[in-house]
């Protein structure tokens, strides 16, 4: 930590932060003014603050450069030029253990957002038809829409339904509390990077309710299945450095791995050996290693034998075939996980089946048949995240309808026809955005750097909670959630008060460690992991379906997939011009997604690189180029998601189309999570077109080293 | 003896995530670019992350590679600016003067790196973006040359506070692949790593002499 | 044998060469117009360029260089003409380079002009331009020698004062000559310009012994100049530029190009002036020989330069080859090798084909396939970088490179035709009989 001498700098600036945390929270709709006084600023002189990245459910502590910065408003008597703190960089926070000072593309474009040209600069009446809207004094906006609220709260409260993302802090608390104070049903998650599967898997085996974390910095052969741990998985940035120490972190050894996926993801980029199976068979291929290991150890153990009939009583020759793998290349694996000293098994569902609770299942089993249990734990939880992730059905339900951190008109496959038809809509939005539009009224939220926050880590080795003070002044007449949440409450006269960050980081603090301490160094990290249930394993029998698609395979002949990818997430990100411009990993596109199609599909359709293509489901069609992936799985199409928004700010509105669009409405029967893999598609060629590529890559390798 | 600046790159832990390339967009106030500007080849992009394929599917191999500027010891760039506008620094850093470069486009004909970009247009950021500047680094105007600096502004600011310099893309990184340091203190990492088996550079036979060391994936 | 305008008399010559000079045919007006709209066209272009920046042309990244460079070499290459063969004639002193060294040594004052402004028109900040100069400055800031660029600046600036001055000197007697009959302006003028010539013997004297020195000296600063503008590629350890063949190949295609200049421009004033009896078939036929050698000396550099890169088989170089000669560029290539080798081959190897339209078609191909040339040898590379992954999108030009290409071939011919018209086309006073005194 020796590169910036924040401990010093930010002594001097705690005292204004402990002077004011722990005064009473003024009733002004200003926030606690905890705001860097301009006196402070000194022109040139540059201080780091803590905060927390809310870009995904990772929840990476950060470190922002706040310098002075300028910018125009609009006084009575013309422009002016407004002296302010400025966020001038973020980066990761050395102190937090997810993030490690290490941040992903995302994280490091998060300061786009924040001055962003087309945030919402205050509350939006809708005045007509969808999408045109009248700005609105806060006053009104809240009587209005708590007016809204009550009426359904006092008619049929379970008609309010409360959409929100993947995170779990003070924003999740907040609204469990406000909807128990109006009776009405819990939040339910609409997000594609929740990983309810995950949840649901680990909780069907070991009782977990926290993620699994996996230490792969500890193992020395690694065989992951479906969780593309380097792409959009559970958490990005911390897998990313494990991956680091996995590979050349140690002296001594070089970890290897293989892995297998229906995708040439960057994790199976990074493989030793990456095992291309056939989308869906990840329950399959589980087996067929589970029933290889047993036959060359010769023994089931530690599995009871429930369990281990699912290993036991297969052909791993007919399930590999299913698979499309060559049994040579898995026994190889097998192999290596036998001799391994210190073996793992990462189960996943980057893209999800029907059948991928039963992967995920099966391969906590497969781990502690290979004895790589020990590298597992469940990350401890500090706060309940929100359990119920079945927004399909909910959305179907609902009469009033809030929205924050979430776009199920994007994200949620059949949403976009729901919202048209629901009575009330409530968003939370700091963007006009593809559900915002639908909204009656828009009570925009600040960003989240300008509010306080805390933040439970998806994944985290010990009880961990990520703060970030509010270090620099609102731009815009927003509101924090958790005040506009306190204020409809004041207006509806409910017993529900402001929930504020001290009150959700209470669980970890302690005499030695206070709340004000925790806020001073951005979050309590605790490495030990006492508190962490060790695993219990419940034995019942297992199941391993075989994945169900929609579509007949006669008429729509090709699979297809849609994964989050790393510039746009689920398509949050897509309004960043940096995230716009980002050559794609997979086929260095800048400003669209293409559809990447392998070779042989595109050469039996004399389809080239940047031709137009149109790919259509049962569901629904979309037109988009064409990228001949040298990697992809013959027959299957992916495709990134992030473009093809309706609305989303200048950079992303009507840019490119949405591959979620085309997937069936179905979603998973245990956690009613979407299904990005599930639907069958038919691809057609339409004509030539251009794909902009900043460093096309499929021309010949002329690479000088290695001759 | 001044320092030596360069840079170690780890092949085999570099999973090609690109974080770096938004780094450096974040600390150096790059230009934005529109679909049209992208579509012309003018998008500005200080390093590149390259993705090569080996093989046939199924027994596929992919290499990532991050590109910026090498930093040559002998950079092709630097005897051709008619101007002086490009030249190597006493630490080693091949400097980019903004306001003397007459932008002849010659600096960049010769880099065979391809790392050189170029301000076709004057650069706008609609306000409020441009709160977010880093003052350290100046804005650069249309018709001029433009590349990675090894965020000069950064080591500056840290040998003045005695630390160990980190540029944006380095310090970004998840994988931790990335390794910057004084190529003339025998001690500092990317000092031993640049000696290591499984350094290799680019385009070493033009005689650039390169100051980007690529670790390659096996030992 | 002597040539059939020696045989006429003076008096003759005299008024057929002055004639032109006066009065203003409807012909002329309607092309000098044309012309000079072209013209501001291009300068109509160049301003945007410099008001909205670089973008407005097709250049992009790795496609650095593209038309203005082109057209550089292309008119740097045409001013060979003049300077080379006025100046081998006039040292070799063949008798029959009398009418054409003036229209040459123009075409080259006025190529030099228009390629003199291309590496102003390529930059992408061209109002520091003159930041290449090395004048002395207070903050002691001195552009860099070791740059091509630099060393192209001098020569071309030697150049042009050496082609000015080689065009100035045998004008001065003319131009006496035609002060004693000219009227108002015209006559201020000539006598200003002529230098107080008198034609006594001591000046006809110093004429022939400076035009000798000149002669000599262009000569050499020519072959410098386009073996420097080779440099500006050679130089650059580009693949198929850093070849030790550039030098002598550019200045092989200067000649080659500024020969089938000439011819062209020699047609069109024997047609327009009516100088058949001084243009005879006798000037031509050497010209269109000469036309026919230097197009097999730039087969031949093309040939061994293509072979070797195909035969060493390097592939970052082999990538550009096979772009040029297979790939995209292909059409162009090919279409080049035909307009420079094939057409003037048959037109002008044939005895029986040759005349004076065919040779004229053969310089028209010949112009055409040297701007291909050029253009293969600047975009292609630039197109196809040593790193694959950097390669090009598709350069091409946009309307202010395509305005200003045509702003230069009309600034030629505005030129000419307000020279022609100010100045006899054809040296009057090199027919004169030297004993017989005026
Ligand atoms: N706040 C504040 N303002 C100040 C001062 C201060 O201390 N504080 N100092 C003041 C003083 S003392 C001064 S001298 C001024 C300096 O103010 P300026 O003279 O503006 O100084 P610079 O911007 O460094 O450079 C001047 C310009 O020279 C151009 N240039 C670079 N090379 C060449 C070249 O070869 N030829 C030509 N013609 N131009 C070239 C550059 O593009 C640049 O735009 O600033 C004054 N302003
Ligand atoms: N790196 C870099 N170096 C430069 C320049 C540059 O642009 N960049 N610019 C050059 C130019 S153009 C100039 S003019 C020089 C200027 O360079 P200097 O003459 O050094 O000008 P300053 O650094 O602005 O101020 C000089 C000092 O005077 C002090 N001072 C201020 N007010 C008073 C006062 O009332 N009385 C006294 N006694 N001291 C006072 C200030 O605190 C400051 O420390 O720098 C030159 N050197
Ligand atoms: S993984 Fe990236 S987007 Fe998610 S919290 Fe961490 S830095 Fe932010
Ligand atoms: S940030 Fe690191 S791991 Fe990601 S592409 Fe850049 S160098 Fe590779
Ligand atoms: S990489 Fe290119 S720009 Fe950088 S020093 Fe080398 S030649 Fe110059
Ligand atoms: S573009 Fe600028 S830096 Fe490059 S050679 Fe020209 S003047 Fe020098
Ligand atoms: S060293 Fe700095 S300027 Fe160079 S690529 Fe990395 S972040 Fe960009």
């Amino acid at each position: 930590m020796e590169r910036r001498n924040f401990f010093k700098i930010l002594s001097a600036t705690s005292a204004a932060v402990v002077g004011t945390a722990c005064g009473t929270t003024s009733a002004s709709n200003e926030l606690i003014p905890l705001l860097v006084p301009e006196g402070q600023i000194v022109p040139g002189e540059e201080q780091w603050h803590p905060a927390v990245c809310g870009e995904c459910a990772a929840g990476c502590g950060t470190l922002v450069r706040v310098m002075e910065g300028r910018r125009v408003i609009d006084t009575k008597d013309g422009p002016a030029r407004e002296r302010l703190a400025a966020v001038k960089k973020i980066e990761g926070n050395p102190m937090d253990l997810v993030s490690g000072g290490r941040l992903c593309a995302r994280g490091q474009a998060v300061v786009q957002a924040l001055y962003h040209p087309d945030r919402l600069r205050g509350p939006q009446k809708r005045s007509g038809d969808a999408g045109q809207f009248t700005t609105m004094s806060w006053e009104d906006a809240v009587t209005q829409a708590s007016g809204a609220i009550g009426k359904a709260a006092a008619t049929d409260p379970s008609s309010i339904v409360f959409l929100t993302g993947s995170l779990t802090g003070t924003r999740s608390v907040a609204i469990e509390k406000f909807l128990a104070a109006i009776k009405a049903p819990p939040p339910v998650v609409c997000a594609l990077d929740a990983h309810p599967i995950e949840r649901a898997a680990a909780e069907r085996v070991f009782g977990w309710k926290g993620l699994p974390h996996y230490d792969l910095a500890k193992a020395s052969y690694v065989l992951s299945v479906g969780a593309d741990f380097l792409g959009g998985w559970t958490s990005p940035v911390y897998y990313a450095r494990q991956f680091g120490e996995f590979r050349r972190g140690r002296t001594t050894m070089r970890g290897a791995f293989a892995h297998a996926e229906s995708r040439l993801s960057l994790t199976a980029a990074a493989a030793d050996r990456w095992l291309p199976i056939k989308p869906g068979t990840e329950p399959q291929l589980l087996q067929a290693v589970g029933a290889l290991v047993i036959r060359k150890r010769g023994n089931a153990n530690p599995l009871p034998a429930a369990v281990a009939e699912a290993f036991t009583k297969v052909d791993p020759a007919a399930l590999l075939g299913m698979c499309g793998l060559k049994q040579q290349r898995v026994q190889e694996v097998v192999d290596a996980l036998l001799e391994a000293p210190a073996p793992l098994i990462i189960g996943g569902a980057s893209i999800t089946h029907t059948n991928s609770v039963d992967a995920v299942v099966l391969s906590h089993w497969l781990n502690m048949l290979v004895g790589g249990v020990a590298l597992v734990k469940e990350t401890p939880v500090v706060l309940a995240p929100i359990s119920s992730h079945r927004a399909g059905e909910a959305l179907a339900k609902a009469k009033v309808l809030l929205i924050d951190g979430a776009n199920p008109a994007y994200t949620l496959p059949g949403a976009a026809k729901a919202l048209a038809s629901i009575e009330t809509i409530i968003s939370f939005s700091p963007f006009l955005d593809d559900a915002a539009v639908w909204a009656d009224w828009i009570l925009p939220d600040h960003h989240y750097l300008e509010s306080e926050t805390v933040v439970a880590p998806a994944v985290a080795a010990g009880p961990s909670l990520t703060v970030s003070t509010s270090f620099v002044r609102p731009l815009y007449e927003t509101r924090a959630v958790e005040q506009t949440l306190a204020d409809l409450g004041a207006a509806m006269s409910l017993d529900y008060t402001r929930v504020t960050a001290r009150e959700v980081a209470e669980p970890l603090a302690t005499t030695e460690l206070p709340y004000s301490e925790i806020a001073r160094q951005g979050g309590v990290w605790q490495q030990a992991l006492t508190k962490a249930k060790a695993a219990a394993p419940k034995p019942q029998p297992l199941g391993a379906a075989l994945p169900a698609f929609d579509g007949d395979a006669g008429q729509f002949p090709l699979h297809f997939q849609a994964y989050l990818s790393i510039q746009f997430h689920d398509g949050r990100g897509a309004n960043l011009p940096w995230m716009q411009e980002l050559p794609d990993p997979a086929s260095s596109a800048m400003w669209d997604l293409p559809v990447e199609i392998d070779p042989a599909t595109a050469a039996s359709m004399k389809i080239v690189n940047g031709d137009r293509v149109s790919i259509a489901s049962q569901h629904g069609s979309l037109e988009a180029s064409a990228y001949v992936h040298p990697g992809a799985v013959p027959s299957v199409l992916s495709m990134a998601i992030g473009q093809g928004h309706s609305h989303y700010t200048r950079y992303a509105s009507g840019r490119g189309v949405n591959p979620l669009a085309i997937l069936a409405p179905t979603f998973d029967a245990t956690t009613g999570a979407v299904l990005t893999g599930a639907t069958r598609v038919r691809l057609t060629r339409v004509g030539t077109g251009q794909l902009t590529q900043y460093s096309p890559k499929d021309t010949e390798h002329r690479e000088h080293t290695e001759r | 003896m001044s320092h030596r600046w360069g840079m170690a790159i780890d092949l085999d832990r570099c999973t090609g995530c690109e974080a770096c390339v938004a780094a450096c967009h974040a600390e150096n106030n790059l230009p934005l670019s529109n679909p049209e500007e992208a579509a012309k080849g003018r998008a500005v992009h200080w390093i590149r992350v390259e993705h090569y394929y080996e093989g046939e599917f199924p027994d596929i191999k992919v290499k990532h590679r991050p590109v910026l500027c090498q930093h040559c010891d002998e950079a092709p760039c630097e005897p051709v600016c008619p101007v002086y506008a490009t030249y190597q620094n006493p630490e080693g850093i091949n400097v980019q003067v903004y306001n003397r470069c007459v932008g002849t486009f010659y600096c960049a004909n010769n880099c065979p790196y391809t790392v050189r970009s170029f301000n076709f247009f004057p650069p706008e950021w609609p306000e409020p973006l441009q709160m977010a500047h880093n003052p350290d680094v100046a804005i650069r105007m249309g018709g001029v040359m433009e590349k990675c600096s090894f965020c000069i502004q950064r080591v500056k600011r840290a040998e003045g506070e005695g630390a160990n310099p980190q540029p944006a893309c380095v310090q970004g990184c998840p994988a931790e692949a990335m390794v910057f340091g004084d190529l003339n203190d025998p001690e500092s990492k990317v000092a031993k790593l640049a000696k290591s088996g499984r350094a290799t550079r680019l385009l070493e036979e033009l005689g650039t002499k390169p100051k980007v060391f690529y670790l390659e994936k096996t030992s | 044998m002597a040539t059939a305008p020696e045989l006429l008399p003076y008096g003759q010559i005299r008024e057929d060469l002055f004639r032109p000079l006066g009065g203003v045919s409807r012909r002329y007006v309607l092309t000098l117009v044309a012309a000079m709209s072209v013209v501001l066209l291009g300068a109509f272009a160049w301003f945007t360029q410099l008001r909205d920046g670089m973008g407005v042309t097709g250049l992009q990244r790795p496609v650095f260089w593209g038309f203005y460079i082109v057209n550089f070499v292309f008119w740097i290459g045409i001013s060979h003409a003049g300077t080379l063969i006025s100046a081998i004639l006039r040292l070799t002193d063949a008798g029959w380079r009398k009418p054409i060294t003036r229209a040459a040594e123009a075409i080259t004052v006025f190529a030099l002009m228009i390629g003199g402004l291309f590496p102003i028109i390529h930059l992408g900040r061209a109002w520091f331009f003159y930041w290449l100069v090395p004048y002395p400055n207070e903050r002691l800031l001195w552009p860099n020698f070791r740059s091509p660029l630099l060393w192209d600046l001098m020569a071309i600036m030697t150049y042009v004062t050496g082609s000015v001055l080689y065009l100035y000197l045998p004008l001065i007697p003319d131009m006496a000559q035609l002060a004693e009959h000219a009227t108002l302006w015209r006559r201020r003028v000539y006598s200003i310009l002529s230098l107080g010539w008198t034609g006594s013997d001591r000046e006809w004297h110093a004429l022939e012994r400076a035009m000798k020195l000149m002669a000599g000296m262009i000569l050499g600063i020519a072959i410098s100049v386009h073996t420097i503008v080779s440099w500006d590629f050679a130089m650059a350890i580009a693949p198929m530029w850093h070849s030790t063949i550039f030098g002598p190949y550019f200045v092989v295609g200067a000649i080659f190009s500024g020969l089938a200049a000439l011819l062209i421009v020699m047609a069109l004033i024997r047609s327009t002036m009516h100088l058949e009896r001084y243009l005879t078939w006798h000037h031509f036929n050497n010209l269109a020989k000469l036309l026919l050698l230097m197009s097999l000396l730039w087969t031949y550099f093309t040939a061994s330069e293509n072979l070797t890169v195909w035969y060493g088989n390097e592939p970052d170089e082999m990538a550009v080859f096979g772009a040029r000669t297979r790939g995209a560029f292909a059409p162009y290539f090919w279409a080049m090798v035909i307009l420079n080798f094939c057409v003037p081959f048959v037109l002008l190897g044939v005895k029986k084909f040759r005349n004076i339209t065919t040779s004229v078609i053969a310089s028209v191909c010949v112009l055409a396939g040297m701007w291909l040339e050029r253009y293969l040898i600047t975009v292609p590379t630039l197109s196809f970088p040593r790193l694959t992954t950097a390669t090009s999108f598709h350069y091409a030009p946009t309307w202010v490179e395509l305005a200003i290409t045509a702003a230069t071939f009309a600034g030629m011919v505005m030129l000419y035709l307000i020279f022609a018209k100010l100045f006899p086309i054809i040296a009057v006073w090199e027919f004169k009989p030297h004993e017989e005194e005026e």
